[in-house]
């Protein structure tokens, strides 16, 4: 699904986020990325959105490399990709309805379908009572559970989350991370950046870790 | 970018909120519905189209929407076009009123043949039918001795200090209207018909004609100027309003770059508040010219009557109102367009 063949990103003339980077997910793994803060997991990951172009290598995601897509396909390719933020990127004039059904707004999708989707990506986290209060009505664990419906309501094949557990506490923690697991149990590759080893290793996947741009332990593939 | 709330939708969703909320956490471990592949599979065009014209709808009410928000500002911004428009569009009516612009100033173009003096009323006819056979002339009008003095009488409203004339001083004219009204035809017409016999002089008045065609030119020229540089003015106007809503609207934008909207997608509602406040400007300016036309209507006539000619101030009519409103609604689409597009790249995800 996610192939980097030794990447490297270099941001201004001398500063190397990442360098060397080789490695492969397939297609319905569940994958932990995790080291310091400035290990280059954010740059990872900005660079399988497509938000980036490496340096050097090349990143292959679904067989495309695609530093190659041209700049008209990219709001295509992202399409496919849903994406948890840390900050969850929500949109604070709207409500939790029209939020998570963004993305389907983007697709053009018909109304009627577009609100069915809606309501099951809330019903997943837990949320389908609050379809019509804003998110600023909402808990830390709540915006960030609206974050992860809008990354799912199109159903990607892809499923990126910064930092998704950054600001909230343990239990509530555990229970986004259940989230991702239910969305890679059916079928979903699923690729986490986060520092939060405790809960991480407990989970156990697979786990990158980088260390100043650099893959230094990959534990745990299946 | 707001989606559109339907009120039929809205009330659909809370009569189906509590039964599909049960429904589906009893189907929450459930498998969850295709994960992987649905999202690359491309809808049929024709259902792309649907989705085209709905956003296309949505983004025309949510923008309108947004300018009733705020209508202070946007009738500024309207009040701003439409004083850029008023300027050049009462400049054009007031010349296409004086007739500057229409090309019937060849229409004045025509020569007097004044016969020599004493010439007898029936040679006065065959000097005319001399005249008429000269095959460049069109058209003739003879004014006999009698006839001109009655007339300079009348223009001149001295009726009585000629009538102590003895003698007509006047002699008989023919006024002939030409095929060709070119200065170089009308110059060759005069000089052959100065060579019949009974003719005393011809006069052109090729002066006068051409004074009033490069005046035409100017005022075209001038109108098509000031045209262009306040048709500048509303690109501005819009653009800097345009400017200031995406900069309001940056983060929103940023998001749904993000999660894969295109520059189109993005463009859009922006694109139709330019458009809304270039329509909306013409509508004001619209009303100004209206205002400004009754405004000076009595004056006008007045001034005309004084001369003994009538003359109204001209309308814009239906073909005129269009023309002023689809460039205003042009104008301020294509100055959101210049807006729009210089900020997207600056913006982008970050």
């Amino acid at each position: 699904m996610i192939a980097f063949e030794r990447v490297g990103k270099r941001y201004g003339g001398r500063f190397e986020a990442l360098s060397h980077l080789s490695f492969h997910v397939r297609r319905g793994e569940m994958v932990f990325l995790t080291g310091h803060s400035g290990a280059g997991k954010s740059s990872l990951l900005r660079l399988v959105m497509r938000l980036e172009c490496p340096s050097r290598g090349r990143v292959v995601v679904a067989g495309h490399d695609i530093a190659r897509l041209h700049a008209s396909q990219v709001p295509f390719y992202r399409r496919q990709i849903g994406v948890v933020f840390q900050d969850h990127q929500l949109l604070f004039d709207r409500s939790i309805f029209h939020n998570v059904a963004l993305p389907l707004e983007i697709q053009g999708a018909p109304p009627r379908e577009s609100a069915r989707r809606v309501r099951a990506a809330l019903d997943k986290v837990g949320l389908l009572h609050r379809e019509r209060a804003i998110p600023i009505e909402l808990s830390g664990g709540e915006q960030q559970r609206v974050g992860i419906a809008r990354a799912v309501v199109n159903k990607p094949a892809l499923l990126l989350a910064d930092e998704p557990t950054g600001n909230l506490d343990p239990q509530l923690s555990a229970d986004i991370m259940a989230l991702f697991e239910d969305f890679n149990r059916i079928g979903t590759t699923v690729m986490i950046a986060s520092h939060d080893l405790a809960l991480i290793t407990r989970l156990r996947h697979r786990m990158l870790r980088l260390a100043d741009g650099r893959l230094v332990a990959d534990e745990g593939a299946r | 970018m707001n989606t559109p709330r339907k009120p039929g939708a809205t009330s659909r969703s809370r009569a189906a909120t509590p039964r599909r909320g049960a429904q589906a956490k009893a189907a929450a471990n459930a498998p969850p519905p295709r994960a992987a592949g649905s999202a690359a599979a491309g809808p049929g065009a024709s259902s792309r189209f649907r989705a085209w014209g709905r956003h296309h709808r949505a983004m025309a009410l949510d923008s309108s929407r947004r300018l009733v928000r705020h209508p202070v500002g946007s009738l500024l911004t309207m009040l701003a076009i439409a004083i850029a428009l008023v300027l050049p569009a009462a400049l054009w009516l007031t010349l296409s009123g004086a007739r500057l612009l229409d090309a019937e100033v060849d229409d004045g173009a025509t020569l007097t043949v004044y016969l020599e003096p004493r010439v007898a009323a029936e040679e006065a006819g065959r000097v005319e039918q001399a005249v008429t056979a000269d095959t460049a002339v069109q058209q003739t009008r003879l004014i006999s001795a009698e006839q001109g003095m009655a007339d300079f009488q009348q223009s001149l409203g001295l009726d009585d200090a000629l009538d102590g004339l003895e003698d007509n001083p006047l002699p008989a004219s023919i006024v002939v209207t030409p095929k060709d009204a070119s200065p170089e035809a009308m110059e060759a017409l005069a000089a052959r018909l100065g060579e019949v016999s009974g003719v005393d002089e011809v006069r052109l008045d090729l002066a006068w004609v051409e004074r009033l065609r490069h005046l035409a030119e100017l005022g075209r020229r001038i109108t098509l100027a000031l045209g262009m540089l306040f048709s500048l003015g509303v690109l501005l106007v819009v653009g800097n309003t345009i400017r200031l809503a995406v900069e309001s609207r940056r983060r929103e934008i940023e998001v749904v770059t993000l999660i894969g909207a295109t520059h189109a997608f993005v463009r859009r509602p922006f694109l139709y508040s330019g458009a809304w406040y270039g329509l909306g400007g013409g509508v004001l300016a619209l009303g100004l010219l209206t205002l400004g036309g009754h405004w000076l209507a009595l004056p006008v006539q007045a001034l005309a009557a004084s001369y003994g000619a009538t003359f109204t101030l001209p309308a814009l009519g239906v073909a005129g109102s269009t023309i002023l409103l689809s460039c205003s609604t042009i104008l301020g689409w294509l100055g959101a367009w210049v807006a729009v597009s210089r900020h997207l790249a600056s913006i982008g995800p970050r």
